[in-house]
């Protein structure tokens, strides 16, 4: 009888159906691996199963019994704990009462504090961590510090499953190590462990069985990790029912070449952006390449292999170490956002709605918000000029509804991101850099906003877009870049390059 | 790995010394900020550190200090309450009132008051836990509320805008000697809030470091999502710290009303912004999860030291303000500066 038996869950949300019959079973003192691409559903159903989410349908059964997972609290009980990826510590606590938040060691109310730092203290030795003093307040220590803080507070609780969703994301390599010895002494004792990684060396190191999510559905069932060859899980991730539409890529357009001096000479404009081994220390290293006019270039990697961040640094978000970037030919002063706005470039980040928008402002207002000085007279902004020109990029974008004084917040992800598209282009630029231009948007909408991008590249403008989905950046741009752990290990025409290889790359970083 | 590099310095290799430790706790600015006005009004007039001058200035730190120590309380679990300065105008209000007109014993009367304070505070903590607006708003509702039914109900009751005559009820003596008294001592005449309000820092420092309740109590403040996932109890937690606010507001109000025997009807206004500008002087950030009660106490300190310093010194009264508004950026701008260095410490 399995410890965790999941049957048919589903979970729907406003427009997506992110889970439709999942199923899930874990043996006790197993290491079961999860695995799927970016949006597969792993999140929705760790958030299930640690009770954040309700499930629409199916049927979770714990220890034999089925169970209801109301809440955080009730998951715990049953002795389901979850280390998310974004570590959950309160920064004002110290670290033995950040271990035992919620289930203090006490009695008539009072902390046996000496008692609980012993007992935090021996977590953190078994974590092989003792050097982490237990009275020491969460704020000072490091990210992987308090990694370990949130493992020691998962085994505090005794529990019999444990979720872990990337930990080797924030950790050192020799961190790893440690990390699987713990799983493995966890699993020796008889604890499961389900293991969320996108790095398959690791899976074949410390997992027994792997599931595989694809688009909401489970698509293999308990494959043995060690043996099951690469390209049959890539496979699995891979072979798709959602199908991508992509606009068609230009065929060998002819844009009168004006000083072009690539030598491949395909008939794309000018160079637009150059950048030269560009270095943040700690995010990534000797970063070069360009982007012509007409162009769409493609970052894939993983999150956390450094896109955002070379992206950011483009921009001027992030002051690099060393390297350089050129705008049509001149430098851009690095770490001026500013001035690389009015040099032409224009960003669409990753986080749409916290990076940029303002949510509770009409369409118009956040569409003309970067083209302000263009509206204002002697201090007075030009309503009806700004509304004017809003207006138009809003019917240009085909934005829906089409009404400019609507607050933005009532559209969806798929139009608001041609609200921020809509932005740059009020005011002529040169180069678009987009973070993963349709997280949140749903698959018809799409189809939409490649176009959209499509046809921008085409009117001219250079685009450097960073996406977790390869078959995204692989429809999309026109060369691809495979970024992996802060470097540029491969780059090659889109047209010449597939799904298995570059998830391959990207994944183990062979370059088969 | 620089992450990597950076825990090892940080928790290996890098022992905190004692001087460090003592830099980075909250209260910090606070004490320069003390050390600072008492030796600034020490030189300007002999009398300030005398005797009797301690007793002097420790009268007023007292009854704020009480509501200092409460409001930073509320702060560090990440709330306000605006309504706390006027409520105490309504407990003392509500004690001289009952006692005098309607033929309560004092202690009666006094137990009324805090079942009313109690209420403001729960219906104060509900609000903000049930509606999730902010408590600046919901509080500043219930201070306009209160500040109006003050006087409303006390001229309708009496035609003019104060009640008193408490001397003559009956239990005076006896609930004026536990909250009112003062004590000769060394040529001092020390007043027994000072007991009280030691009495309540210690207790609240008791429950903020020792415990389980003072844990959550940081939770809430510093990361409240965080402390549900793990099961803290945020909205009770929240609602207690209001109704502890509420409480602390009854005992000053009662102090008061005791020791002068009558009440204005506009008491207690306008001291709300006090209370957190002592308890923010004593290290509470804005933004909750951060502070301490010893803090917030030698912010309060800070203030009776100005107040009567500045009457000592023989100087206007109107140069009060000007200081407290020095006072709170010197010990803000020293909090702050020891936490930038705090934090580079850890890189």
């Amino acid at each position: 009888m399995p410890l965790l038996r999941m049957r048919g869950i589903t979970k729907r949300f406003p427009g997506v159906r992110a889970l439709d019959g999942v199923d899930l079973e874990v043996e006790a003192g197993e290491v079961h691996c999860l695995l799927g691409q970016n949006g597969a559903g792993k999140s929705t159903l760790i958030k299930v199963l640690s009770g954040v989410h309700q499930p629409d349908e199916g049927e979770v059964r714990f220890g034999g019994e089925p169970v209801r997972l109301a809440g955080p609290t009730a998951a715990m009980r049953l002795g389901i704990a979850t280390i998310y990826q974004e570590l959950d510590l309160v920064d004002g606590l110290s670290v033995a009462e950040n271990v035992f938040l919620g289930h203090e060691r006490a009695s008539y109310g009072f902390v046996r504090r000496r008692e609980a730092a012993r007992a935090a203290g021996e977590l953190l030795a078994r974590l092989g961590h003792p050097e982490i003093p237990p009275n020491r307040l969460v704020e000072r220590l490091s990210p992987a510090g308090k990694q370990v803080v949130s493992m020691a507070r998962a085994l505090s609780h005794d529990a019999r499953l444990i979720i872990m969703d990337e930990p080797s994301a924030a950790l050192a390599h020799d961190e790893v190590a440690n990390l699987f010895r713990l799983v493995r002494e966890l699993t020796s004792a008889g604890v499961a462990v389900i293991y969320i990684s996108h790095r398959l060396e690791e899976i074949r190191e410390i997992g027994d069985r792997v599931t595989v999510l694809k688009d909401g559905r489970t698509v293999a069932v308990g494959l043995p990790a060690a043996t099951t060859p690469t390209p049959e899980i890539v496979r699995l991730m891979t072979g798709r029912s959602v199908e991508y539409v992509f606009p068609p890529r230009r065929p060998r357009p002819a844009v009168p070449e004006a000083g072009g001096r690539d030598p491949e000479a395909d008939g794309l404009g000018t160079e637009i952006l150059r950048v030269e081994g560009l270095t943040v220390p700690g995010e990534f290293a000797d970063v070069s390449f360009s982007v012509r006019a007409g162009e769409i270039v493609g970052l894939a990697g993983l999150v956390g292999s450094g896109r955002t961040e070379i992206l950011e640094t483009v921009y001027g978000l992030r002051r690099p170490s060393a390297g350089r970037v050129l705008l049509d030919g001149r430098p851009v002063r690095p770490g001026s956002a500013a001035r690389a706005v009015r040099l032409g470039m224009g960003l669409a980040p990753e986080e749409r709605k916290s990076q940029a928008l303002l949510l509770e402002d009409s369409l118009a207002d956040n569409i003309t918000l970067a083209g302000l000085p263009r509206y204002s007279r002697l201090g007075w902004l030009d309503r009806r000029r700004a509304l004017a020109d809003a207006a138009e990029q809003i019917a240009a974008l085909d934005v829906r509804p089409a009404d400019a004084r609507r607050p933005v917040k009532t559209l969806s992800g798929g139009n608001q991101q041609k609200a921020v598209l809509a932005r740059w282009l009020i005011n002529g630029r040169r180069l678009l850099l987009l973070d993963e231009p349709t997280r949140g948007v749903d698959v018809g909408a799409r189809a939409e906003l490649y176009a959209l991008i499509r046809r921008l590249a085409d009117a001219g403008l250079g685009v450097l877009l960073v996406s977790s989905e390869v078959p995204e950046v692989l429809g999309l741009a026109d060369r691809v870049l495979v970024v992996r752990e802060g470097r540029v290990i491969h780059q090659a025409d889109a047209r010449d390059l597939d799904e298995h290889r570059v998830l391959d790359m990207i994944m183990e970083g062979s370059l088969s | 790995m620089t992450t990597a590099e950076a825990a090892r310095r940080d928790e290996r290799v890098a022992r905190v010394s004692p001087v460090r430790r003592v830099l980075v706790r909250p209260e910090l600015g606070s004490v320069v900020g003390a050390i600072v006005v008492f030796a600034f009004f020490a030189a300007q007039s002999p009398v300030f550190w005398s005797v009797s001058g301690v007793s002097n200035w420790l009268d007023p730190a007292s009854t704020l200090g009480i509501m200092a120590v409460a409001i930073a309380l509320l702060m560090i679990g990440g709330e306000f309450d605006l309504s706390a300065g006027v409520l105490t105008g309504s407990t003392g209000l509500i004690l001289v009132t009952l006692a005098t007109r309607y033929g309560l014993d004092v202690w009666s009367a006094m137990a009324a008051g805090l079942v009313f304070a109690l209420a403001v505070g729960f219906l104060n903590g509900l609000l903000v836990v049930r509606t999730r607006l902010p408590s600046f708003i919901v509080t500043l509702g219930t201070f306009l509320m209160l500040q109006g039914l003050n006087l409303g109900v006390t001229k309708l009751l009496t035609g003019t805008v104060q009640v008193g005559g408490l001397r003559q009820a009956p239990g005076y003596e006896g609930a004026r000697q536990v909250f009112a008294a003062s004590v000769p001592l060394a040529g001092g005449d020390f007043r027994v809030a000072i007991v009280w309000w030691l009495a309540v820092t210690a207790l609240a420092t008791w429950v903020l470091m020792r415990t389980r309740a003072g844990n959550w109590i940081f939770a809430v403040g510093g990361n409240e999502q965080a402390a549900r996932a793990v099961g803290v109890p945020a909205a009770r937690v929240k609602v207690g710290l209001f109704m502890t606010t509420a409480a602390a507001a009854w005992l000053v109000g009662t102090i008061t009303a005791l020791r002068f025997s009558s009440v204005q009807a506009n008491a207690g206004i306008g001291q709300e912004f006090t209370f957190i500008i002592a308890a923010v002087i004593g290290g509470c950030l804005l933004t909750g999860g951060y502070g301490s009660a010893i803090g917030a106490s030698i912010g309060a300190l800070i203030f009776g030291m100005a107040d009567k310093g500045i009457v000592f010194a023989g100087w206007d009264a109107d140069w009060f303000t000007f200081f407290l508004g020095a006072m709170l950026l010197l010990a803000t701008l020293t909090n702050s500066l020891v936490r930038r260095y705090a934090e580079e410490v850890r890189r």
